[in-house]
């Protein structure tokens, strides 16, 4: 197993940050998810051993991350959240360095490495420019390079894309995805849940410091229901719904109904509304997404705030 | 020491595209150099007033570029490069060594450029091994001063405090040494302190060196407070970058 974490646990003083984790991460893009303060950051430091665990234990390339740090170490690579570049070396200069770091001694082993990782990242056009002019992506980029010039097995990322914009962020997650393929086993933080969806083979969600959720992400969704809002006129309150549909409210002309599979579900509520001479406006249909997942095992706000039956749509998105 | 070169040619090469960094560090010691050494009517018993104050201009070049490089491992911790090199397989200890060795090289370098100024403004030319001798002992005090610096910059946390620090130090520390007089035309109470004073050690011991004496006692206090203040550097290191 490339990442294998068993009873992982970060304490300071009477706060858990991370409590008895357990993971087992292997070829395939691996996504934490969490609010801020959930621990991910902190789980990441410890497999990338830059933080001691209180308890627990953790292999990285079946290294033990307290008793073979320089072993770990060797065998992966870690971008931090913060892009940190030297702005007053060239991009290449920066590559250089790393593989210096990483221990590349041979001038020729060390040049073909630094070329090969900028033409990965496709930054060889622009590697003897200070990276004083390059962009966001491209910084992003280049810290990429940096991490993959020593071949490592498994790569940390900390919120890669954070403060890029879309099209940058596309562009880093289709090389996180190649890397994949070429058999590199990545750990990603993120907040941004379409992402995760979207990249992720797997995600794991943490609510203070705990691992409450963890699956594939059509997996985890297809456990949830659809919803399907109709606005209608003002009509009287609808008595029985068709089977395999439950009412999550029905107020001001605005019916929401939940249903295991909302493309089937929605021409027999409408069906019904036309037996009931209920006249339609408009309808829609929301299938359920990794954010609704990660609501849903995260919390949300208070519910006395709210008008919306959140106890009502809490038991409708509860996994079966 | 492969890795601790490395860290090393980085910060060189970064140093080197930012000129005005290197010309603003050498303004003061310039100007203490041809004040002291052309302006002041100083009549100076053993003749050139400019060999005696020389050493001293040289130890606060080194000193300066000390103090000045202790915020450079702090800024590295700010920006986030220190996490970076923190995962790293080279060890952590090179982190540090690289630091200290680059800002004590970057003292000399500066340094030299003072001494060759020297020599243009009528400072006498020494024979080879007082320079040897002279590079040696600004390198023990480099380390030391780079060491001091960085320790306090990582207890401080933060670069305005530091700054604070850095003015606060440097001219005392200075005056309160055999920077600008010796020991025999000092009042009692600044004789007490430049006798502790690190400075005072470097200073004299570089002027034996030019003297054609070899400064072992000096060299011997140096290599000790330079090993002790490294140690003192490297647990403050390990405690600011093991979580």
């Amino acid at each position: 197993m490339k990442i294998a974490a068993y009873g992982l646990t970060k304490q300071y003083g009477s706060n858990r940050a991370v409590n008895g984790i357990d993971l087992s991460v292997e070829n395939e893009v691996y996504g934490l998810l969490g609010p801020n303060g959930s621990g991910k950051t902190t789980t990441v430091s410890m497999l990338t051993t830059l933080l001691r665990p209180t308890s627990g234990s953790a292999e990285i390339c079946g290294y033990d991350i307290q008793t073979q740090q320089s072993s770990v170490r060797e065998c992966m690579s870690y971008v931090p959240q913060d892009m940190a570049v030297d702005v007053r070396l060239t991009g290449r200069e920066n590559v250089d360095l790393f593989a210096r770091l990483y221990g590349i001694r041979n001038r020729n082993e060390r040049r073909r490495r630094v070329d090969e990782a900028l033409e990965i990242m496709n930054l060889s056009d622009r590697a003897d420019d200070m990276t004083k002019g390059y962009s966001g992506g491209m910084r992003r980029r280049l810290e990429l390079a940096q991490a993959l010039v020593h071949q490592p097995q498994v790569l940390f990322l900390d919120e890669p894309t954070v403060g890029l914009d879309v099209a940058a962020r596309r562009s880093i997650w289709e090389y996180i995805v190649n890397l994949r393929n070429h058999g590199v086993t990545i750990f990603v933080t993120t907040h941004q849940m379409d992402e995760a969806e979207r990249y992720c083979d797997r995600v794991g969600i943490l609510k203070k410091g705990d691992l409450v959720n963890e699956g594939v992400p059509s997996d985890l969704t297809s456990s949830m229901k659809a919803v399907i809002t109709i606005r209608t006129d003002i009509h009287p309150p609808i008595s029985a719904l068709p089977e395999g549909i439950e009412m999550v409210r029905d107020e001001n002309g605005e019916i929401m109904v939940a249903a295991d599979d909302g493309s089937e579900a929605l021409p027999r509520m409408l069906k019904l509304l036309s037996e009931l001479s209920v006249k339609v406006y408009s309808s829609t249909v929301r299938e359920p997404t990794l954010e609704d997942v990660y609501l849903q095992s995260v919390g949300k706000t208070n519910p006395d705030n709210d008008t919306f039956n959140q106890k009502q749509f809490e038991n409708m998105m509860r996994r079966r | 020491m492969y890795r601790m070169f490395a860290y090393v040619r980085r910060d060189l090469i970064r140093w080197s595209r930012a000129p005005m960094n290197v010309l603003s560090t050498l303004a003061m010691p310039c100007a203490w150099l041809l004040f002291m050494g052309l302006v002041m009517p100083v009549r100076w018993e053993s003749g050139n007033y400019l060999d005696y104050v020389t050493p001293s201009i040289l130890v606060m070049t080194v000193m300066t570029a000390g103090l000045s490089g202790g915020s450079s491992l702090m800024f590295d911790k700010m920006l986030g490069y220190l996490n970076k090199f923190l995962a790293v397989p080279a060890p952590r200890e090179s982190i540090l060594a690289g630091k200290i060795f680059f800002i004590t090289v970057r003292g000399l370098i500066q340094a030299t450029i003072i001494l060759v100024i020297s020599i243009i403004i009528g400072a006498s030319i020494l024979p080879p091994e007082a320079y040897l001798e002279m590079y040696l002992i600004l390198f023990m005090f480099g380390v030391f001063f780079s060491a001091f610096g960085t320790t306090v910059a990582l207890y401080l946390g933060n670069h305005d405090s530091y700054a604070a620090f850095q003015a606060f130090v440097s001219m005392p520390l200075y005056f309160a040494s055999t920077a600008l007089v010796s020991y025999d035309m000092m009042p009692q109470w600044l004789w007490y302190i430049a006798k502790v004073n690190p400075l005072s050690y470097a200073i004299d011991a570089v002027r034996l060196a030019a003297s054609g004496t070899f400064p072992l006692t000096e060299i011997a206090i140096l290599l000790v407070l330079s090993t002790a203040m490294t140690a003192v550097c490297a647990r403050k290191f390990r405690k600011a970058t093991l979580g």
